[in-house]
Parts: C-alpha cells; structure tokens; sequence
C-alpha cells in the first residue's frame, strides 16, 4: 500500500485568457459545461485531506477564471491544506487579492513569458505583460508567499539574465525558472521551441551566476530532459507523491497521462480520492517496479528516476510502458537524437520550417515575430469561451 | 544568508506556517515543500515568532529539557534554524 499524495493538483478550468505556445494542458481541453461544480471541488479537498495530503495547487487553464476561486480556497484552507495558486495573474485586482488572502491562500505563483513586453505577448499571445507586472506589484504588498515562474525556451533562452534581473525587480521569495517539458501544446510546437545545446548550457551557467548574486531570493532551476543523460523522476514517481484533477473531474497520476491509452481515468464525482489513489487501475498500472522493462528492471537508478514519464515513453517511443526515451541507456533514444540534430544543427531553418522557399529573400527576415505567430499553434480555448483580441 | 546572534528574533517566512493537527505530528508547510518535526523542533519553531531573541528561545527549551546538555542544546537550535533559513523557511 502506498502511502498518501503528498500535493493534490487541482485543475480548476481549462479557461485562459492566455494562449501561450508551450502550454502543458492537453490538446483536448475540457468545456466549460464539463467543469466540477463548487461543491464537488470542496469534497475534493476534504477527501485529499483526510487521504493525509499536505498542499494543494490550484492552476488551470486560469484559476481565475472561476468566479468561485475564493471559496474553494477558504474550503482548501479549511480543510488544513497548504494552498497554492498557479496564474497568469489575468483577472486580479486589488479587491480579489485581498479575499484570497482573507480567504487563507498560502502561496502565489506568478508567471512570466518574458522581460520585454512584445516579446513576452508573442508568446502568450495576447497582451498580458503590462498587467502581470502590476499584478506584481500587488502581490509584493501582501503577506503572502510570492514565486515569479518564468518558462524558458529556444525564443527567449538568449535573454534569460535579463529575465532573471527583471524577475528580481518584481520582488519574489523565489523565481522557478523551468525549461519547457514537451507535451501538450509544447509538444506540438517543439521545433520552434526546443533550444539549442549551446543555449542550455549557457542557461546553466547563467542560472549559476544568479544563485550567486541573489542570496536573498531561492532559484529552482528545472533543466530540458531532452538534454539529460538520464530521465527526471516524472511527478516523483507514477502515483507515488501527486495526484491531478483534472477540470471534469477524472483523477490522473499526471497532468498528460490521458494521452495513454488502455488506461480508465476514474472522476471524483464517482469514486472518492482515496479509492482512486489506492485501488483504481490507472494509479496502480505503473506504480513501484513490476511494470518496468529493461534496462530500467536491473538499473540502481530505478529507485531514483522510476524510469522518468510514462507519458513522455507513450509520445515519443508509442509505448507507455518503455524505459522513458531521453534515458541514454533506452532503445529508443535515437528518436531524441534525431530531434537534437536536426535542432542544433540548423536552428535557425528549425525556426523557419520546411515551407520556407528557398531564397525567399533575407532569412533573418523571415524570423520575425509576426512569421512566429503565423507558424506556431496558439494554445486555443475550451469550445464557447470568448477568446481575448489576437495581437 | 544573515548571521544567526543571540539578539535574532527568528521568524518564519511568508507563506510558512506549522501545522498542528489532532492525533499527528507537527508539520511544517512552505512552498513546495514540508518537514515532518520530531522531537523538539516544533517546540523551537513555535517560539519563533519575531519577538523572541534566539537567547530566550534557547533558554526556554534548555529549561524544558534539563537533563539535557544545556550547550549541546543551543548548538541543535543554531543548526537547525541555519538549515531553515537556507530553505527560506526562517527569516532572522
């Protein structure tokens, strides 16, 4: 029997105002119509807490998009779970700042998609930046526990001291800075995406340099396992320290597993969390070690890595079960390498895509934001949402 | 980092708190992360509430555990609230 999740992720909505390109949320988001009703959620953190988890992460989509974010954090503080909000900060003013701190809200994570507004709204989008900043600066004024996240990526990766100085300027406890993981919205936009060897070692060098500098502020640094030698331990372990809940309600051992397919995804509004966590299939189907193949079965690391993600093993090798590709020690890490060649090799024509004519006048040209926003898929909205104006 | 002295009035930082619930051990929240408190720990972090010097607080669980070395005592508190405020749970 294992023991209870640690943190319960609880995917609130697949709303966003957002549409940024290296999203995480599935392709196939949930419609507003299929999302869990306050009370349902409430139960939720009530059951997580009595499972015995300790924090709960509300994200999304944007959190904010539901009208009822402040219940459901007094119900997640009430139930005596440590709260944490993931958000783009769309939506929040001074009012509701304050009922979410009244409400019992721990923790505020805050993201950014670059230093430079134009850029930083290519990303997302949609014009975010100058309201994020001064989302910013509402936070630093509370008591609140503040973390600036800033993903990082081939198009801002040349830049990340100044997205560091300029993270440090929003006066946070702790900046994440985390390279894209490729799934998702991610994955379908991994070619322009996906940064350069050169770049990522630069990134830990400059990393490095800031943990130096900013005693004050802690720096989690999450590096690209495209890169790695041996995979990163997905989620701490298949069903081993997280669960995720999605907006509809189905249980997942992590935010991409319903990509897998064979596994049934049991929801909270018919089974309760601890049902789910100790006795469902899916949760079950590759916790500990006697799903592994080899070379995972007989490797130390095994205890360490639990043979990275499932999820990441089904979309590059199509098959869940398989030792995670980017394992140096995996059959199929020829696949991760063919990625990297033709990435590093040509980054610039990676940019451009196989359309670009050749000789079509000046290339650096062609590597404009406005050629980006053409050729990359904007993360959409669930069916009937409104989207915000396009840039 | 800031140099633990006898005047610190340690703190916990924002968005840590400790969790006192029926029937479990204490437990200390922060951002992604907790730490399950055996033995004195809670004791200490209770006390750390900004008024307190880390003189008071080691006097007063000195006077809690007498059949403890009294200076082995003030050397656990100093390491441990050291190894918090690396973790950015403690400021001084």
């Amino acid at each position: 029997m294992s023991t209870a999740p640690l943190a319960l992720i609880a995917e609130l909505t697949h709303r966003c105002p957002l549409r940024c390109v290296y999203c995480s949320n599935p392709l196939e988001l949930r419609a507003r119509s299929e999302e869990l009703s306050t009370e349902t959620w409430v139960r939720a953190f009530e059951e997580a807490a009595q499972l015995g988890t300790l924090h709960v992460h509300l994200t999304g989509g944007e959190p904010l998009a539901r009208g009822d974010l402040t219940p459901l954090v007094l119900a997640a503080r009430s139930a005596g779970l440590y709260t944490n909000l993931i958000t783009s900060g769309i939506g929040l003013n001074e009012k509701r700042l304050s009922s979410l701190v009244e409400a019992g809200l721990d923790h505020i994570q805050l993201s950014f998609q670059d230093a430079e507004e134009s850029s930083a709204d290519t990303i997302a989008g949609c014009s975010a930046h100058a309201q994020k900043v001064a989302v910013a600066q509402l936070i630093s004024e509370t008591r609140l526990a503040f973390t600036v996240n800033l993903v990082v990526h081939r198009r801002n990766l040349d830049r990340l001291e100044e997205i560091i100085s300029f993270a440090e300027r929003l006066r946070p406890h702790r900046i994440e800075i985390a390279h894209v993981q490729y799934y998702g919205w991610a994955l379908r936009n991994r070619e322009a995406l996906l940064p350069t060897l050169d770049q990522v070692q630069e990134s830990v060098a400059v990393v490095e340099r800031a943990k130096e500098r900013l005693k004050g502020i802690k720096i989690d640094f999450v590096t690209p396992d495209y890169y790695a030698t041996f995979p990163k331990p997905c989620m701490g372990g298949w069903a081993r320290l997280l669960m995720v809940v999605d907006p509809s309600g189905k249980a997942l051992p992590c935010h991409a597993a319903g990509v897998i397919p064979g596994l049934k995804f049991e929801n909270v509004k018919e089974k309760s969390l601890r049902w789910i966590w100790e006795e469902s299939s899916s949760f079950r189907r590759f916790r500990g070690e006697d799903w592994m193949p080899e070379p995972c079965r007989t490797c130390e690391r095994r205890t360490q890595d639990f043979g990275g993600c499932r999820c990441q093993a089904f979309l590059v090798a199509g098959d869940a079960a398989a030792t995670d590709p980017v394992c140096s020690l995996s059959p199929h890490r020829h696949l991760i390498d063919a990625v990297l060649k033709r990435i590093n090799l040509s980054p610039l024509s990676a940019d451009i895509g196989s359309s670009a004519e050749p000789g079509a006048g000046n290339v650096k040209a062609l590597d404009t934001d406005l050629a980006l926003r053409q050729r990359w898929a904007y993360r959409t909205n669930p069916a009937g949402v409104r989207e915000r104006p396009e840039l | 980092m800031t140099t633990l002295h006898s005047f610190s009035q340690p703190r916990l930082a924002a968005g840590c708190r400790l969790r006192e619930m029926e029937g479990e051990p204490a437990t200390l929240l922060f951002p992604e992360g907790i730490l399950r408190l055996k033995g004195p720990g809670a004791e200490i972090l209770r006390r750390c509430d900004g008024q307190r010097t880390f003189a008071e607080i080691v006097a007063e669980i000195q006077a809690q555990y007498r059949s403890a070395d009294p200076r082995q005592i003030e050397h656990d508190i100093e390491s441990f609230l050291d190894r918090l405020q690396k973790r950015r749970v403690i400021d001084l």
